[in-house]
C-alpha cells in the first residue's frame, strides 16, 4: 500500500467515521442535557421568529460596534466563504465528490479557485499573526485556538503545493493533502471547530432570551 | 411638585450615606472559615446544576475571537486583557469540560481541575470588573450570553463563601432583616410620615386590597427621597388605587447581586406573596435597576409557578401612562438639553426604552442620545452592587469615564437616570472626576411636571 493508497483509503475513511460519530456524539450530548425553562411571563411572543432574526442579524455587527469589530467580522466572512468555494467549486474536488456521490455540479475556473484559496490562506495567516500579536487574543488564546487554525490551514498549504507540483512528487503531495484533510475531519469534534454546529443555535438561544424580555438582540 | 427634599439636604444625606457605604467592609462579620475542598465542591454544584443545554451550547460556541472585549467598558477603560468578558467564563468552562461535556471522558485527562485559589482569583473577574451589564452579549458573533454566565459564577462564589465582604454584609443583613442599609420598619414609617407631611396627603400603607403595590428601597428611604416622593405624588395625582406595605417595602435584592440564591428567592417570594395578598394587578418597583429583574423575572421563579401580576419599574409605569394619554405632563417653558441613561437591568435586560423617552418628550426636554443607547448603552460603571465594593474603585472610575465620555459628547446640561444605584455611582464618579453635570431622578422630574389641575385617571 502506497502512502496515497493509505491516505485515500483507511485514513480518509477512518477520519470521516470519527468526524460523523464525533459530531453526532457532541450534538446528542448537548441536546440531551436538561433545559431550564423560565416561569416568568414573556414580554413578547413570536420567540422563534425573533430567535431566527438574531441568527441572521449576527452575521454583521450592530452599527455601534462597527468601528471596533468590523474588520474581524469581514475577515471571518472572507475565509469561511473562501473555504467553501475552494472545497465545493474546485474542479478536482467536484470530481472527487462525483466519484463519491454519483453526481457533480458546475465548477469555477482553476485561476479563480487558486486566487480564492490564496486570499483565504492569506486571511488565515493574518488571523494567526493577529492572535499572536494582539494583547487580548494572545491572553485568551489556548492550544485549541492555535491548533485549530493550523489544522485548518494545512489543507490549503498542501493543496497549493500539490496543485503547483512543488516539493515532493505529486502523488506524495496529494497524499499529504488528503492526510491533512483527514486530520481536519478528526480535529472537528474535539476542538473549537465544533462551533459549526453550536454557533447558530447559540445565536438563536440568545435571540429568544432577549426577545422574551422585549429586546431585539 | 412638592419639594420633599432640598438640594442641600440631599447633598448632606449623600455625604453621610456615602460615608456609611464606604465603611461596609469594616462592618462585615469575619468570613466563615471553610475548607478549600468544600469551597470547590460547592462552586461545582452550582455550575453543574446551572449549566443546561442552552448554556452548554453557548460555551461550546466560543471561538475566542475577542470581540467581547470591544464592548466591555472595563476592558475599554483599562485595556487590560484579563477583563475580556469571555475569559471570565474559563473557570466554569473547565468544570463543564471535565464533568458535563460530551467529551468529559477525554477532557478529564487534559483539562486541569479547578482549585480554591482559582475561585479566589475569580472574584475580581466576576464581581469587581463585571456588572453583568450584558453589552458583550450584543457584540458576540456567536450570541453567547456571557453576562448570565457571569451571574452563575457569582452564585458559585457565593456558594463557596467567597463573596466580597461588602456584598456579603449586605446579603446577610437583608437575609436577617429583609431590608438594606438598616432601613427597618421604624425608619420606613418615619420616612413615610415625613413625606406625608410634606406632600399634604395621606400615603396609603397596609391597605388590605389595592390595584397597585408600590415598593421602595433602603437607598431611597435613606437618600433619594425625591424619587420616592415623586412616585407617590404622581400616583396620587393619577388617582391610582395603590398601597405600600410595612412588611414588604424593600425592592432591593442583594441575594441577586451577591449571587446568593437563597436570599434572592426569599426576597422575591416575599414581595410576590405580598402582591398576591393585596390582589395587586401591578407591582411598581422603585428607581432601583436590579429591583426590576429581581421581581419581573424572578417572582415566578421564586414561587415556582407563574404569577398573575405585572411588574413595572417607575419609568415604565408612568411612561406607559404618558404614551396612553392617562398621564398628562406640563411642558417646560424653556427646553432643556438632557442625556438619558438607560439602566442595564431595566433597558437591555428589561425592554424599557421608549417609556422614559416619552416622558422627556412630554415635558418638552430635548434629548440628546449618547452614541451607545437603548440596548447598547454603557453601564454607569458601578452596577450589580459594585458601587459598594471598595477595592473595585479604580475599575469603577475607569468604567465611569467610558460612560461619561459619551455623555459629554451629547453636550447635555442634565443627566436623567431612573436607577438609584446608577445615580449613586454617577454622583460618586462626579466627585472623583471633578464633573459637575447634574444627575436627576426621572420620578422626581415627572412629579415636577404634573399639571396643577387634576390629571387623567389611571
Amino acid at each position: 500500500m502506497t502512502l496515497l493508497d493509505f491516505a485515500r483509503g483507511p485514513a480518509l475513511q477512518g477520519a470521516a467515521f470519527i468526524f460523523v460519530v464525533g459530531m453526532v456524539w457532541r450534538a446528542l450530548g448537548l441536546l440531551l442535557l436538561h433545559r431550564n425553562t423560565p416561569l416568568s411571563r414573556n414580554r413578547d411572543n413570536h420567540l422563534a421568529r425573533h430567535g431566527f432574526r438574531t441568527v441572521l442579524s449576527r452575521f454583521i455587527p450592530a452599527p455601534v460596534f462597527e468601528r471596533r469589530v468590523s474588520f474581524q467580522y469581514v475577515a471571518g466572512w472572507i475565509w469561511h466563504l473562501g473555504f467553501f468555494v475552494v472545497l465545493l467549486f474546485f474542479k478536482i474536488h467536484v470530481m472527487f465528490f462525483q466519484g463519491l456521490l454519483g453526481f457533480g455540479w458546475p465548477t469555477l475556473p482553476n485561476g479563480v479557485v487558486v486566487a480564492v484559496a490564496g486570499i483565504t490562506l492569506g486571511v488565515l495567516l493574518w488571523l494567526l499573526g493577529r492572535r499572536i500579536v494582539n494583547p487580548v487574543l494572545r491572553y485568551i488564546s489556548t492550544f485549541n485556538d492555535y491548533s485549530s487554525l493550523v489544522v485548518t490551514m494545512l489543507p490549503f498549504i498542501t493543496g497549493f503545493l500539490a496543485f503547483a507540483h512543488y516539493g515532493f512528487a505529486y502523488e506524495t503531495m496529494l497524499a499529504l493533502h488528503i492526510l491533512s484533510i483527514s486530520l481536519l475531519l478528526v480535529w472537528f469534534p474535539f476542538s473549537k471547530l465544533i462551533h459549526v454546529i453550536t454557533l447558530l443555535p447559540s445565536r438563536y438561544i440568545l435571540g429568544v432570551k432577549f426577545w422574551r424580555r422585549g429586546v431585539q438582540a | 411638585m412638592t419639594e420633599v427634599v432640598t438640594k442641600q439636604e440631599l447633598d448632606e444625606a449623600f455625604a453621610m450615606f456615602y460615608g456609611m457605604a464606604a465603611s461596609l467592609k469594616d462592618l462585615a462579620s469575619p468570613p466563615v472559615e471553610v475548607a478549600d475542598e468544600e469551597r470547590v465542591a460547592a462552586a461545582k454544584r452550582v455550575f453543574l446544576k446551572g449549566i443546561d443545554a442552552n448554556f452548554a451550547t453557548q460555551l461550546d460556541a466560543c471561538v475566542h475571537c475577542g470581540a467581547c472585549a470591544q464592548a466591555c467598558q472595563f476592558y475599554l477603560g483599562t485595556e487590560d486583557p484579563k477583563y475580556t468578558p469571555v475569559h471570565k467564563l474559563d473557570l466554569m468552562k473547565r468544570v463543564y469540560d471535565r464533568e458535563l461535556s460530551p467529551l468529559s471522558w477525554l477532557k478529564k485527562f487534559i483539562v486541569k481541575d479547578i482549585t480554591a485559589d482559582d475561585l479566589r482569583a475569580q472574584q475580581e473577574l466576576v464581581y469587581d470588573s463585571c456588572t453583568m451589564c450584558g453589552r458583550c452579549n450584543l457584540v458576540c458573533p456567536a450570541g453567547i450570553n456571557i453576562a448570565d454566565m457571569v451571574a452563575m459564577n457569582r452564585s458559585a462564589l457565593a456558594a463557596a463563601r467567597l463573596m466580597p465582604d461588602e456584598l456579603r454584609f449586605m446579603q446577610e443583613g437583608q437575609e436577617a432583616d429583609g431590608t438594606i442599609f438598616g432601613a427597618d420598619e421604624d425608619l420606613f414609617r418615619f420616612r413615610m410620615d415625613a413625606l406625608q407631611e410634606k406632600l399634604g396627603f395621606e400615603i396609603p400603607i397596609d391597605k388590605p386590597k389595592a390595584d397597585v403595590l408600590l415598593v421602595t428601597t433602603g437607598l431611597d428611604i435613606h437618600l433619594f427621597q425625591d424619587a420616592t416622593g415623586g412616585t407617590i405624588e404622581t400616583l396620587h395625582h393619577m388617582g391610582v388605587d395603590y398601597t405600600l406595605r410595612s412588611d414588604a417595602y424593600e425592592g432591593a435584592n442583594f441575594g441577586l447581586l451577591s449571587g446568593h440564591e437563597g436570599t434572592k428567592k426569599k426576597m422575591a417570594a416575599k414581595l410576590a406573596n405580598a402582591a398576591i395578598e393585596v390582589g395587586a394587578k401591578v407591582v411598581i418597583v422603585p428607581e432601583c435597576g436590579h429591583a426590576f429583574p429581581a421581581l419581573r423575572w424572578g417572582a415566578a421563579e421564586a414561587l415556582g409557578k407563574p404569577v398573575d401580576f405585572d411588574v413595572m419599574t417607575v419609568s415604565e409605569y408612568f411612561g406607559k401612562a404618558v404614551m396612553d394619554g392617562r398621564l398628562k405632563l406640563e411642558k417646560d417653558k424653556e427646553s432643556r438639553v438632557v442625556a438619558l441613561h438607560d439602566p442595564c437591568k431595566v433597558g437591555r435586560w428589561g425592554g424599557v426604552f421608549e417609556e422614559p423617552r416619552a416622558i422627556l418628550k412630554a415635558i418638552g426636554w430635548e434629548l440628546h442620545e449618547t452614541e451607545s443607547n437603548r440596548a447598547y448603552n454603557f453601564c454607569c460603571g458601578g452596577g450589580a452592587g459594585n458601587f459598594l465594593i471598595e477595592r473595585a474603585n479604580p475599575l469603577k472610575r475607569a468604567g465611569y469615564r467610558v460612560k461619561m465620555a459619551e455623555i459629554e459628547k451629547t453636550e447635555a446640561k442634565t443627566l436623567v437616570v431612573s436607577c438609584g444605584s446608577c445615580r449613586m455611582n454617577f454622583e460618586v464618579g462626579k466627585v472623583n472626576a471633578g464633573d459637575t453635570i447634574p444627575v436627576e431622578s426621572l420620578a422626581a422630574i415627572i412629579a415636577a411636571h404634573l399639571p396643577k389641575t387634576e390629571g387623567a385617571k389611571a
